[in-house]
């Protein structure tokens, strides 16, 4: 009996102590000193869970990769904040009336990290250097509408870029062979920055990278960190004001936490779920943190070629018994409903706009009209067979596809929930006749509405394997409206183009639109400058620090921290 | 005896073969697309294409495979530039040349990144077995000593703890309590200079370490309990020598034995790297680098770990039957 009595308590305990230890209170934000204006200096550090593959513009194409790019490659033409094309390297750039040619004046004195010249010809030696057939560049077909591309980079007939142009020291003209209203848009990405001249005119993959923006690479340790220093001759005067940047790759989203308010890390932005809750519950941290929304959509992709999504009205039915609302509950904290393809950053934000809604009846009534009829009551009819639906191990598709699978059932389609690895569900999704339904989504590659319709509706995107229009939906109608729309140059024209892009998709329904990710970061408040771009994700190339001399260390003793568990 | 150990040598090259075959075909059937890994999942199709080809992936398997085994061993100069395309991601000594290729991902001779990764992973994996075998020797000689007793309940029922609890557990309460809250130790990492490696072991060393001591626990005890009783202790007793020097000199040497089984094994399994301990304490190991390879489904990558990780489990093995012949006769015959 004593034996027993001990034992319970022990266990008590242990329970106590593991309770006490974990349901720790959040730490206090660090102080700032109060400075009104930027001043140079400090060290900023950042971490991630990932890691960062390869730091050559030509051939990185992952966003936190391009986090550090934007910050070590500097190009002609840059995004605002808003996503708008202005000027970079270049002091200004125009546009021929009919849409074929675009003309870059380079600054004048500009420098690349390691000391040689900008020039005109160096900016056109990186643009060929980055669509050489010989790179591995994973958007070169951005390009395709560059004068002499093809023949350039797919027949392999021409040494050079007919369409690239040095019309004299400072001045890059590009030729294309149909108008482009994305071109300047695609043009500002990083891809095609000018890299130094050691990077010569091929990708090498030992070569060091070297460009021309504000930061240059100071070290990278491959899988662990990377710095960056400020650039000295960085054009614009007094900027950057950070000495350096520090980035930490392959850290645990709680050990970035742990450090963050230890002050070791000064911006967090990847929290787990519990922890932005916390951040945003506690009026200490609420006014330090902040959503980025890079445009993104997400929802539910239906193969048009396979049964029962062949069928029109089994598509609508989809699209209308989401109830989005419902859905957006799986993570409150990161997901804003979308009803429509376009969103409200690139154009999506008319208010008539005929949308996918939630509404239950009407998708009762689609099935009835495909054929399958669904009686609620009984949960008799609907389509007979279960359709399988994967998956990948990820937080928001784990329980996401639960929601999907329970709202379907309510008008007789039964889903096969199947978890497989993040590669085999993208092998799987984007080849033909293997899947019907699946989650899918899409993030924006560079700010234009003809990114989101092009590649994953358009027919000529269709392919038997790595088909990137994953519903194999084909209309006739919207492809000729989404070439025509790519070549007008009249903004307005062009809305209303996508406007009406957007109601095909949206009725014909291969994919139900349903949320679109927004990430929440948090900074400590010495942290001063952070800007949220629509294109750029974690921007900290204008940071400064405003850090007190010396910040008190926050290490507590061991009986301090004993005493602690017992309060 | 050489003849044994040469027999054991040559099956042990024929498991890495067979599981490096194996590897390779899995890897190849499974239904992925490594180009579109490489290329990111909005990369247009022709883009796709075009890397598929630069990788070599648009060929047959049989063809990948054939090609895969004349390069991984090769003879070649004893001396080339590290850009030279036919030899340029091989590692040599003198003419020998391995050539593991180029990771997809990462675009750098694996042999390369197998060299920077191979020796953390050996210096975690010594100091986790050292760390378990201290331990799980204390703790079992005394639950043995102890027998029976609130002591032996304790340490017993610790170890079932230790044992029953996943490394991930382990790993965060430790990092919890002894880095972040009272900030004795790193967080994580690994360091740039060799007493901050030190340092930056001691975490990820203990949660292995306590994990593997659990059961090494439970081994040293039951194994002396069972010792204590054989005619040479008991008589060592009735001589009237001290209790501790019955225990640790008589007892306990005959207790070990069969721990220089787990411990070799151990070691061997710890080379292949300690994936959810690497990865939690951000130790750039083989482990860490064999999880990333294979959700990128970076196959180069996956075939260098697992050639170096069957390679250590065999080579432990091999030490072991080798250390047995050694310390006992009686397998030699």
């Amino acid at each position: 009996m004593r034996s027993i009595r001990r034992k319970t308590e022990l266990l008590l305990l242990s329970s106590a102590l593991l309770l006490f230890g974990c349901s720790e209170a959040t730490a206090p934000p660090l102080p700032a000193s109060g400075n009104a204006s930027a001043s140079r200096g400090g060290e900023l550090h950042l971490a991630s869970f990932a890691d960062i593959k390869s730091l050559d513009p030509a051939v990185a194409a992952d966003t936190l990769t391009g986090e550090i790019i934007e910050l070590l490659f500097a190009g002609l033409v840059d995004f605002d904040d808003q996503g708008h094309v202005v000027p970079d390297l270049a002091e200004r750039f125009e546009r021929s009336d009919d849409g074929l040619v675009y003309r870059f004046f380079l600054r004048e004195g500009l420098k690349f990290h390691d000391g040689s010249p900008i020039t005109a010809k160096e900016c056109a030696r990186s643009i060929e250097r980055a669509l050489h057939p010989d790179t591995p560049s994973s958007f070169a077909q951005f390009y395709d509408h560059l004068d002499g591309f093809e023949e350039f980079n797919v027949k392999k007939t021409e040494d050079h870029i007919r369409g690239v142009v040095v019309e004299g020291e400072r001045v890059l003209a590009i030729h294309l062979r149909e108008a482009d209203a994305a071109f300047l848009s695609i043009f500002a990405m990083q891809g095609v920055r000018p890299v130094c001249p050691s990077a010569g005119d091929k990708y090498d993959d030992t070569w060091q990278p070297c460009g021309a923006g504000p930061f240059k690479l100071d070290s990278w340790d491959r899988g662990r960190s990377a710095r960056v220093v400020r650039f000295d001759g960085w054009r614009e005067p007094g900027k950057p004001y950070l000495d350096a940047i520090t980035y930490t790759y392959g850290m645990g989203l709680v050990t970035q936490r742990f450090k963050f308010e230890q002050g070791d890390l000064d911006i967090d932005r990847e929290l787990l779920l519990a922890d932005t809750f916390r951040y945003q519950s506690d009026t200490r941290w609420k006014p330090l943190g902040a959503y980025d929304i890079i445009p993104s959509i997400g929802g539910e992709e239906m193969n048009v070629e396979m049964p029962p999504f062949d069928n029109v009205e089994v598509r609508r039915a989809v699209a209308a018994a989401i109830d989005r609302e419902q859905f957006r509950l799986v993570k409150t904290s990161a997901l804003v409903t979308l009803e429509r393809v376009l969103v409200p950053e690139l154009g999506g934000d008319d208010p008539t706009f005929k949308k996918q809604k939630y509404d239950y009846a009407a998708a009762l009534e689609h099935m009835k009209r495909a054929g399958f009829p669904y009686d609620p009551k009984t949960g008799a009819g609907g389509w007979p067979k279960p359709i399988v639906y994967p998956i990948y191990k990820q937080g928001l598709y784990e329980s996401s596809a639960q929601v999907i699978q329970q709202q379907l059932a309510k008008i007789g389609l039964r889903l096969e929930l199947k978890v497989v690895s993040y590669p085999t569900y993208l092998a799987m999704t984007k080849r033909r006749a293997t899947v019907a339904l699946s989650p899918a989504g899409w993030s924006q590659d560079f700010p234009d509405p003809s990114d989101f319709f092009d590649p994953i509706f358009a027919s000529n995107q269709i392919n038997d394997e790595d088909s990137n229009n994953g519903a194999f939906y084909s209309n006739p109608k919207l492809d000729d409206l989404l070439v025509r729309a790519r070549r007008e140059l009249d903004p307005a024209v062009r809305k209303k183009m996508y406007d009406e892009a957007d109601t095909i998709v949206c009725d014909e329904a291969p994919w139900a639109m349903e949320y679109q990710y927004k990430y929440y970061g948090v900074h400590q408040p010495y942290v001063k400058g952070l800007r949220w771009s629509t294109v750029w994700p974690n921007f900290v190339r204008d940071v400064w620090l405003d850090k007190p001399r010396k910040v008190a260390s926050r290490r507590p003793s061991v009986l301090g921290w004993m005493l602690g568990l017992l309060k | 005896m050489i003849k044994r150990a040469l027999r054991r040598l040559a099956w042990a090259l024929l498991v890495v073969w067979a599981t490096t075959t194996v590897t390779f075909f899995i890897n190849n059937v499974l239904p992925s697309d490594p180009a579109r890994m490489v290329a990111g999942p909005q990369a247009r199709p022709k883009d796709v294409e075009r890397v598929r080809q630069q990788l070599g992936l648009d060929r047959p398997v049989l063809e990948q495979y054939a090609r895969f085994m004349r390069r991984l061993v090769h003879f070649g100069p004893s001396t080339f530039d590290k850009k030279d395309p036919e030899h340029g991601s091989c590692a040599n000594v003198w003419r020998v040349h391995i050539d593991l290729g180029k990771s997809y991902q990462q675009r750098r001779p694996v042999t390369t990144i197998l060299g920077e990764r191979l020796p953390r992973t050996v210096m975690l994996a010594i100091a986790a077995v050292l760390v378990q075998t201290l331990l799980g020797v204390i703790t079992g000689l005394i639950a043995a000593v102890k027998r029976n007793t609130a002591v032996d309940t304790a340490t017993v029922g610790a170890s079932l703890v230790g044992i029953s609890a996943p490394t991930f557990l382990i790993g965060l309460a430790l990092q919890f309590v002894l880095a972040h809250r009272l900030r004795l130790l790193p967080l994580d990492g690994f360091g740039d200079t060799t007493a901050e490696h030190l340092v930056c072991i001691v975490l990820p060393a203990l949660t292995l370490g306590i994990y593997g001591a659990a059961y090494y626990t439970r081994v040293v005890r039951d194994e002396l309990i069972g010792a204590v009783k054989l005619d040479h202790v008991r008589t060592a007793r009735a001589k009237g020598l001290p209790m501790w020097r019955v225990w640790i000199r008589h007892a306990l040497r005959n207790a070990l034995v069969p721990l220089v089984t787990l411990i070799g094994l151990d070691l061997g399994a710890l080379v292949g790297g300690a994936i959810v301990t690497e990865t939690l304490f951000r130790w750039p190991g083989l482990g860490a680098l064999s999880v990333s390879a294979l959700l990128d489904r970076d196959g180069p990558v996956i075939m260098g770990t697992v050639i170096v990780s069957s390679a250590a489990i065999v080579l432990a093995n091999l030490v072991v039957d080798v250390s047995y012949a050694v310390l006992d006769p009686r397998v030699r015959r």
